[in-house]
């Protein structure tokens, strides 16, 4: 593995497409003509993509925050506490949800390749996929979370969870001091994709500034 | 260790040496986008399924793994499993390409 | 067990699973050609299962090879101390690190 980031080119509406990207209109194109896919299937499925963002993520947390029984079930089991909320897991992965406490503070990872919980986040950012994050959050979890500019006490546990199987993890951060009697959807706007992944806490900052 | 050339993957890198992170992101370019959306109906279809498609990208080796971005290591691998399942042949994938390639460019202008 | 369950049934071998809640178990140390999803990281070392994943699975290993049906066991959530795992840990003793493994990789202690 290399230590660079694969930046990618500049992309104008002139730019001529890559290699790769006529590849993937030929294989895709070669498939749907023997029958083995179709073009619907593929449509249907990038909206399926566009439809899960950390906005869903969010949404879960929030219920969460908000109503023991559904916490309780959530922690209980993920997928079946998410599906409730109408969530499909079309991956077919089941769903931990690991609940940051007073004396634990999780922090999810995937050494081997990008795992991540596409259902209820969409697609993983850059650097979750990039080798730093994923060789060092292992072997060195506080110095990473330190360039997140989250540091954890030592009295604090660190629970890294690793993927590597057909299980998938979703942070659920703490609620946030100055959150009570806030409604879900001011709740929900405050929890972010990176709180989700464990690198850094929910806070109130950016509202109370605004 | 010779033996740590045929059974340490190339992707397995946890508690490897590395630089510090860099919270870098993009926004999908849309075949990006179908080649993801492609990864997933294939595996609904079991036609390759999302170990064979990690077990394809390790077989890239390292030194491709670290210089091809994401998506295009994964249409890669798609090709390839395509031409060992018998699905796809080289030939018409270069046919194909080559169809396409012009088709791009005439409707550039 | 449901209310309703019958006394007298018996699951099949891989229906049951090997290790429970608790159990000290090891990782194999064995270093394998082919695909495998056990980092290198954990090999050998010392955990204890935190939970049993049901259903049984296939191993995501043999779906490396395009096998999406045939014999399934479990996966179990083994929880590791970070000084096991890396010697020179430079944090708090009580961190620690999560994963699902296949029972095929675990050794009882």
């Amino acid at each position: 593995m290399s230590e660079h980031d694969h930046p990618h080119e500049p992309i104008t509406s002139d730019s001529k497409p890559s290699y790769y990207e006529i590849m993937e209109t030929a294989v895709r194109e070669l498939l749907i003509g023997k029958g083995l896919i179709t073009a619907n299937e593929i449509r249907h499925q990038i909206e399926v993509l566009d439809s899960r963002t950390p906005a869903l993520g969010a949404r879960v947390v929030a219920k969460a925050w908000s109503d023991p029984t559904f916490r309780e079930r959530l922690l209980a089991d993920g997928r079946a506490a998410c599906e409730e909320l109408g969530i499909t897991f079309y991956d077919d992965t089941q769903l931990i949800v690991l609940e940051n406490t007073e004396t634990v503070h999780n922090l999810i990872v995937c050494t081997l390749c990008s795992c991540y919980p596409r259902p209820v986040l969409g697609l993983p950012p850059d650097w979750y996929k990039a080798k730093p994050y994923r060789a060092r959050a292992v072997s060195e979890p506080r110095k990473v979370l330190a360039e997140f500019g989250t540091i954890i006490p030592d009295d604090v546990e660190i629970r890294v969870s690793d993927s590597t199987a057909v299980i998938r993890y979703l942070v659920l951060p703490r609620r946030p001091q100055g959150t009570e009697g806030w409604s879900e959807d001011e709740l929900a706007a405050i929890v972010t994709r990176d709180a989700m992944i464990g690198v850094i806490p929910v806070t109130v900052a950016e509202r109370a500034a605004s | 260790m010779t033996a740590d050339f045929v059974s340490r993957l190339p992707n397995d890198i946890g508690g490897a040496e590395a630089g510090s992170i860099v919270q870098v992101d993009h926004v999908l370019e849309p075949w990006e986008k179908r080649c993801h959306a492609l990864a997933d109906v294939l595996d609904f279809k079991k036609i390759i399924n999302t170990e064979e498609k990690r077990k394809g990208v390790e077989a890239l080796g390292a030194d491709l793994i670290g210089k091809l971005p994401y998506y295009e290591r994964w249409i890669v691998t798609f090709a390839n499993i395509l031409f060992t399942k018998g699905l796809l042949t080289p030939t018409e994938l270069a046919e194909k390409m080559a169809e396409v390639e012009a088709r791009f460019a005439a409707e550039a202008g | 067990m449901t209310p309703f369950a019958v006394d007298g049934i018996q699951p099949a071998l891989n229906e049951i699973p090997v290790f429970a809640v608790d159990d000290l178990v090891r990782v194999a140390s064995r270093s394998p050609i082919g695909h495998y999803r056990v980092p290198t990281y954990l090999r050998g070392c010392l955990g204890k299962v935190v939970r049993v994943i049901e259903p049984a699975m296939i191993d995501n290993e043999e779906e490396g090879y395009g096998r999406n049906a045939g014999n399934r066991r479990h996966y179990y959530r083994v929880a590791f101390a970070m000084t096991e795992l890396w010697p020179g840990y430079g944090g708090p003793a009580n961190d620690a690190l999560e994963i699902e493994i296949f029972e095929t990789w675990l050794e009882r202690v």
